[in-house]
């Protein structure tokens, strides 16, 4: 068995992994935002 | 640093030997010294990938970064996670199902021989000075801070490094990773920990100050392109440069074509998009920490004892002066920086605006006496190295407590042994594969080549400390090592790019890779305002523009001749 996804399979997986992925730093970004509008003036 | 500080450094040093060495048993050709029989787990090569990224520059450097210049350097990783993601649905396929030893040789099964043995010798140019550089960093400070010869601080690190990767191959290289990721993490934590404790004045008044320094500052988003740090520069250029780096650097694709399956290679990249920015926040949060450390505990006023010894010597009484001008600026700061505890304590808010007002002045006299002996240091010593990569080994020699001051030594020089074993070990990949076994002997027995391999490793271990001892009067080691990438990286992915275009030929890409690199230089040297991450945009644009256009002229060159031949 191939290794390899099919293209569709492979659309799917990336949009899902980006998802994660970008959740992940947004939630890291926000924090320093916070960090940043909070205690910069 | 005490006994049991040497000790830890000691016991460290020989374990890693040990358990380095230990895992040639089993390698008997060339796939499993560089490739590992493609058997390690995700999770090994996943940690492996980040250990060899993640250098003692990233733990000397860029925490000097944060005590000097705050979070703003975070914004330099801000494209990796997209780039991890792109890769791994686009080149880790490709390259890993080739199964092939290096990139580059992909290359050849894609366009031509001239085209891989380009690539694979910009790789051997610029990563083989990288390692250097690599090497550098701890060396530079070990020998000024123990007062140690440059020449030993650098066999200190090399000799183990070279050792063990010369005998155990890659998978000595990626099990020592492992461990060396774990004390390194270990090793943060319990630093930002200890700060944490020894800070006279509550984190939230700790971070207030740090905020009011402007040292929490992580985003800009104007859209300068002569400022090396902002939002866009760090998501744009940042994206093509770690596309360029983990899909096309050998350092990086050799981690993860050890891994099991194409699926185990994309999981292994994944612990970086995931992990990255969160790790870097951290390693600049302890610089940040640090510096709030030093506004109630006296610094000095330059923290490499070899300029200010310099400078003492040669320059007594303008030292002396800007000394006593600094020590009562930073009396005057302390007490400001109290104020400020004191008025958020007692939760006013108008106090607590003016007393931050106050610090931010107290804050901006010591900067400018620090600027003006800064200056002097440098006028001094003839160097245009800063002090940046002192600030934390001063911090851990004289206030971190007893034993925790040896294992940040040891997690300094794990992250250098680490980064640069990766980089070696993909040195002599690129040497033996596209380059002896390509050019000069095309067949020879499987021991032949395992021995070529090691002897490639050893020779390259020697030419990185040789470059070591060279690199140590260059300014902020960060950057330097990305510079030296930065000529030739978007270039390379470029060509990689082209790779996946099918109408895409041979001497377009060839032609294509020297115009991406042509146009770097000329921007570096008639722009050089330009920062240098965006330079891993315009060699890849580059590359890809003219490879397609020159493919596209060949196509209708020959579809011409052909019609003119037919009767």
């Amino acid at each position: 068995m191939s290794d390899t996804p099919s293209p569709a399979a492979a659309s799917g997986l990336f949009r899902r992994t980006l998802i994660r992925v970008l959740a992940v730093q947004v939630a890291t970004l926000l924090l320093l935002w916070l960090l940043q509008t909070h205690y910069t003036r | 640093m005490r006994a049991l500080d040497w000790v830890i450094i000691a016991v460290y040093l020989v374990y890693v030997l040990v358990d380095g060495v230990r895992r040639a048993k089993g390698t008997r050709e060339i796939e499993g010294y560089f490739l590992a029989n493609r058997s390690l787990p995700w999770w090994a090569v996943g940690l492996s990938v980040m250990a060899t990224q993640l250098s003692a520059i990233t733990l000397i450097g860029t925490t000097g970064q944060g005590a000097t210049d705050g979070m703003r350097f975070v914004q330099f990783y801000f494209g990796l996670p997209l780039a991890m993601v792109l890769l791994g649905v686009t080149l880790v396929p490709f390259l890993h199902g080739a199964k092939v030893f290096t990139a580059y040789e992909y290359l050849e099964r894609r366009f031509d021989a001239r085209t891989r043995s380009l690539t694979s010798l910009l790789f051997l140019v610029a990563r083989g000075m990288s390692c250097g550089t690599i090497i550098a960093a701890p060396a530079v400070v070990f020998s000024a801070i123990f007062g140690w010869n440059l020449v030993w601080s650098v066999a200190l690190i090399g000799i183990p490094t070279v050792t063990y990767t010369m005998i155990g191959g890659v998978q000595a290289v990626t099990w020592v990773d492992v461990k060396q990721m774990g004390l390194i993490v270990f090793a943060l934590i319990a630093v930002v920990v200890t700060l944490l404790m020894q800070l006279p004045v509550a984190p939230g008044h700790a971070l207030a100050l740090a905020g009011a320094a402007g040292r929490l500052r992580a985003f800009d988003f104007s859209f300068d392109v002569t400022n090396d740090f902002t939002f866009w520069s760090g998501l744009i250029g940042g994206t093509f440069l770690m596309l360029s780096y983990f899909g096309t650097d050998q350092s990086q694709v050799q981690r993860y074509i050890t891994a099991k399956s194409v699926g185990q290679a994309r999981s292994s990249l994944l612990i970086s998009a995931y992990w990255k920015i969160p790790l870097q926040a951290l390693v600049l949060l302890t610089g940040v920490l640090v510096s709030v450390f030093f506004v109630f505990q006296e610094p000095p006023l330059l923290f490499n004892p070899v300029e200010e010894q310099a400078v003492r010597a040669t320059q007594p009484a303008m030292y002396g002066d800007l000394d006593a001008r600094y020590r009562m600026a930073l009396q005057a700061r302390e007490t400001a920086a109290h104020a400020v505890a004191v008025a958020r304590e007692r939760g006013d808010g108008n106090a607590s605006v003016a007393s931050l007002e106050a610090f931010k002045a107290r804050q901006a006299d010591v900067g400018t006496l620090r600027e003006e002996a800064l200056g002097l240091a440098r006028r001094v010593t003839g160097t245009t190295a800063r002090d940046v990569n002192f600030v934390i080994p001063y911090y851990v020699l004289h206030f971190l407590p007893v034993g925790l001051a040896g294992i940040f030594v040891a997690a300094v020089l794990a992250a250098a042994m680490s980064a640069s074993a990766g980089e070696l070990n993909s040195l002599a990949t690129v040497t033996v594969i596209d380059f002896y076994r390509r050019w000069v002997r095309p067949e020879a027995p499987a021991a032949h080549y395992l021995l070529m391999s090691k002897v490639a490793t050893g020779c390259w271990g020697l030419f990185a400390c040789g470059v070591a001892t060279f690199a140590a009067t260059l300014g902020s080691l960060i950057v330097v090592v990305n510079r030296f990438g930065s000529f030739f990286y978007g270039s390379i992915l470029g060509v990689f790019l082209l790779a996946m275009i099918p109408r895409a030929r041979a001497t377009g890409a060839f032609l294509g890779l020297i115009a991406g690199m042509v146009t770097v230089g000329a921007v570096n040297f008639g722009a050089p305002a330009v920062s240098w991450l965006w330079h891993n945009v315009i060699g890849a644009v580059t590359v890809v523009a003219v490879g397609l256009v020159l493919s596209a002229l060949k196509t209708n060159a020959e579809r011409e001749s052909r019609n003119a031949e037919q009767p």
